[in-house]
């Protein structure tokens, strides 16, 4: 019988990164996962969409190329070669997923793993023995009432970023991160895009006023967007979609639901063992242990926000715990959180409509003001800062415009290192770069913009 | 106590009061309390703030609702005054007076312009520094050093900024964050402290300084001390190469947990010292001198008005780590007036702390009733002989006074060198 000191469930960006962490502690680790290494960040999420993006932004820019004085011919597309593309990718990251399992020692199991019993998990016909038990085993789309993606017309997040044709009029229920990467991708194609969420803001999670100016700037490209507003029913045929929206019956090529996750507890069996939920999802403590003996989760299975990094982040607190070293638990109000549409969304820390009852300073910058952004004619957006008005603490920073999901990380270790203003004012952000904005932001809060 | 005064009314004369609001704050010669009201009515004062009681004295009334309330009233014996009349015994203090560093006659203090500037420009108070320039001017290294050990503490900016905004000194404050560091939630919860600014009894000339409260008390005690007993000091020099590297690993091994001081190391080494020297930890009386079981040894802080001394109880019992926790504790609280009378009560034998200010030997005060006070001074690099070759080392004087009517010199120095044998050996004060 195989014996580790660690049994990970799951190989997604939790699982991996949590099995390498405690093989670098000196721990033995086994590593089960049912499909491909690299979990859905890798091969369905994060990683091919943006390879689709990438493809759509470049079309975008190609287009527009006459105004940087580069005459290019008619432009063509190819999506089957974007969606070919963006498999490769995946491919490529899960196969290093695989090498760095062998690189650090890792033996994988291939197939679903079930644990029996705090400390004893069967894999097919094997069993092997755990002192610790990590289920990363993250979270799969949720159906939307009794609508379920059908493969043909009725597509979840797998079908849409696979899709067998372009449609003409698309349909996507739900504006969170996922649809509204969506609605820009196919928009960019020239699909016809109708965008409904339920909430009275597209991108419920973020600033109002940053979802304000994303849908601006998305209904500028065409895109319809009706929020506070339900879908009441769906209707799929071999031709077409239909779907009931406001007391009307409205024909679509395709619909993408994209109406949030459910935590993935069957597979591992952990719901059999009485393991304590929370809303759906596994309740952890600071050290992300779960109420069962020996079993600790990470990731998507514990619930929001959902995000590859957040789970990378507790993956490491998972294995320094297991290690016996001493961690510091994942305060949520510290993830950033990206979404990368045309334009891009970044965004960390509290909103402006969670600092009601405190005094604070709001800087706000627009991009227009911003050489970097000129020279690139990526002038739209806003980098948005919120300070506490007594402490000069870093609340939040909300940003909207094209490479916004490059800057987050700045004031991601700004918050994480609980810099006040003065260190931002402090630092010098290089010329010309479009991060001089984040630095203005933070001028403009304090009464001290140069360049408004 | 032997007196107290009404320092302040919370509840003026004549308002209604509910029970348990606070009612009065009482400022006795070792502690101020708040009072709260035993009982809900209306208030009558029967003696302003700033007039000197004794135990029992009645300082008001509280009249039931209905009840008639006399235009005069009347001096009835009665319990209002009681909280201030069992106040424990024990508390006490060192030597530890205000620093004025090396005032000339006149009041001024030596210093250099650069170090005037730099002190400016850093935000460090020059005058509590103690100057090694010539004359004990201060130099500009002198600031260059107070500055870095306010740096040497972990701590985030915004945990900087709320310390300053708060008055929290975060040398007190355990940090959880990364490596130690200390963050916003470590400073959540920890009230207003007086940060211990030695300054704060600088006067300018011409003032008159009232001897009440704490001050009278400080001089009350230092002066019976040393009229009442056979004083004298000496001074020894420990090796701290050791416990200068054990301390630096018990900050990463306790992060989060613990943070420990050179001062709780000299606890510690004190506490198994006095396990082996019992006549150190002794009383003296003229009837004869008994020694003491337990083992609680006090330790000076600086608060704003003067000096307090809470004790760690039990020592010799404690690990060094409870050590650091306790003493944190102690610290903290006694800045910030939370501790518990308890906390102050039954020691031993007493330490006190005066190495921040860069100084290598003082003769501290006995605190009555006890035998022995142990003055712990700064750490500095000195130089050893190995073979005829100099080595640079870490070394800490270690200055005790002890009452000779109790301990001889031999005995007392037979003490002094098991504190510093264990401090140059410091492993053995984790045992």
């Amino acid at each position: 019988m195989n014996e580790f000191d660690i049994m990970v469930i799951g190989g997604g960006p939790g699982g991996y990164a949590a099995a390498i962490r405690a093989s670098q502690l000196g721990l033995t680790v086994a590593l089960a996962e049912r499909e491909a290494l690299g979990g859905t960040c890798l091969n369905w999420g994060c990683i091919p969409t943006k390879s689709l993006l990438h493809s759509a932004e470049l079309l975008r820019n190609i287009s527009h190329a006459g105004q940087l004085g580069i005459s290019v011919g008619e432009v063509h597309f190819d999506l089957a070669a974007m969606v070919n593309e963006s498999r490769s990718a995946a491919n490529q990251l899960s196969q290093g997923v695989q090498h760095l399992m062998k690189k650090n020692k890792v033996t994988v199991f291939t197939g679903e793993a079930v644990i029996k019993s705090p400390g004893l998990v069967q894999i097919d016909e094997q069993e092997i023995l755990a002192d610790n038990i990590i289920v990363a085993t993250g979270a799969s789309a949720r159906s939307l009432g009794n609508i379920q993606p059908d493969g043909n017309r009725i597509w979840g997040a797998r079908e849409a970023m696979t899709p067998g044709f372009l449609p003409g009029k698309l349909l996507i229920v739900g504006a969170g991160a996922i649809g509204v990467e969506f609605a820009s991708f196919y928009a960019t194609l020239s699909t016809e895009v109708t965008l409904l969420e339920v909430a009275s803001q597209i991108l419920p999670v973020e600033d109002a006023e940053i979802a304000e100016l994303a849908m601006a700037a998305f209904r500028q490209q065409g895109i319809e967007i009706l929020t506070s507003c339900s879908l009441e029913n769906l209707q799929a045929d071999e031709q077409v979609v239909r779907a009931s929206i406001g007391g009307e019956i409205r024909e679509f090529d395709a619909v993408i639901l994209s109406v949030g996750v459910k935590a993935n507890l069957s597979g591992s069996g952990i719901d059999k063992l009485g393991v304590k939920l929370l809303d759906g999802f596994i309740e952890v403590d600071d050290v992300q242990r779960t109420n069962l003996p020996g079993i600790f989760a990470i990731g998507d299975v514990t619930g929001g926000p959902c995000l590859a990094h957040k789970a990378t982040h507790e993956a490491m607190i998972v294995a320094e715990e297991i290690a016996g070293l001493k961690t510091h638990p994942v305060q949520k109000s510290r993830v950033p959180g990206c979404t990368y549409s045309h334009p891009q969304i970044a965004s960390i820390g509290l909103k402006e409509s969670d600092l009601k009852d405190r005094p604070y300073k709001v800087g706000r910058f627009p991009l227009y003001a911003n050489g970097k952004a000129v020279v690139t004619q990526q002038t739209e957006g806003l980098v948005k800062t919120l300070f506490d008005a007594d402490s000069g603490e870093l609340l939040g920073a909300h940003l909207i415009g094209d490479g916004v999901t490059e800057l987050i990380h700045g004031f991601a270790l700004a918050i994480g290192h609980e810099a006040t203003e003065e260190s931002l004012i402090q630092t010098i952000f290089p010329h010309p770069t479009l991060s001089e904005a984040m630095h203005e932001s933070v001028l403009n809060a304090f009464g001290r913009t140069l360049h408004l | 106590m032997t007196e107290g005064m009404v320092s302040e009314w919370f509840i003026a004369d004549g308002d209604e009061v509910k029970q348990g609001e606070l009612l009065y704050a009482l400022e006795t010669e070792k502690i101020n309390l708040d009072v709260d009201a035993d009982a809900s009515g209306i208030v009558r004062h029967s003696i302003e703030t700033g007039v000197n009681l004794a135990p029992g004295d009645v300082v008001g009334y509280i009249y039931e609702p209905g009840e008639v309330i006399p235009e005069t009233l009347q001096a009835i014996p009665a319990s209002a005054a009681e909280p201030a009349a069992d106040l424990p015994q024990g508390i006490a203090v060192s030597s530890r007076m205000p620093v004025t560093a090396a005032t000339e006659p006149s009041g001024r203090l030596k210093s250099s312009p650069a170090a005037r500037r730099l002190a400016g420009e850093l935000g460090i108070d020059f005058t509590v520094l103690a100057g090694t320039g010539p004359g004990g001017r201060i130099v500009e290294a002198d600031v260059v050093l107070a500055s870095s050990r306010t740096e040497s503490v972990k701590a985030s900016p915004l945990a900087r900024r709320l310390a300053e905004q708060r008055g929290i000194d975060l040398s007190t404050v355990v940090g959880s964050g990364p490596g130690g560091r200390i963050v916003q939630a470590d400073l959540d919860g920890i009230k207003k402290q007086s940060v211990a600014k030695v300054a704060a009894v600088q006067a300018t000339a011409g003032q008159v300084i009232p001897l009440k409260g704490m001050r009278k008390t400080i001089a009350q005690r230092m002066h019976q001390s040393l009229q009442e007993s056979a004083q004298l000091s000496m001074d020894m020099l420990a090796s701290m190469g050791d416990a200068v590297n054990m301390r630096t690993q018990l900050l990463k091994e306790w992060q989060g947990e613990a943070r420990p001081t050179y001062t709780d190391f000299v606890v510690k080494a004190a506490a198994k010292a006095l396990l082996v020297h019992p006549q150190m930890n002794s009383v003296f009386a003229p009837t004869g001198i008994t020694l003491v079981e337990s083992i609680n040894i006090g330790i000076a802080v600086a608060v704003e008005e003067g000096l307090m001394v809470p004790v760690v109880r039990n020592a010799d019992k404690l690990t060094l780590k409870d050590i650091a926790i306790e003493t944190a504790r102690l610290a903290s609280g006694a800045r910030d007036g939370t501790l518990n009378l308890d906390d102050y009560a039954g020691g031993t034998f007493t330490l006190s702390a005066l190495g921040m200010f860069g100084v290598d030997s003082f003769t501290p005060i006995i605190n009555q009733p006890q035998s022995g006070i142990l003055g712990i001074n700064r750490i500095f690099d000195g130089l050893t002989w190995d073979q005829d070759k100099p080595v640079k080392t870490k070394q800490m004087n270690l200055s005790l006074t002890w009452d000779h009517r109790v301990i001889d010199g031999a005995p007392a120095a037979e003490f002094l060198a098991t504190v510093v044998e264990l401090l140059s050996e410091p492993y053995r004060l984790l045992v």
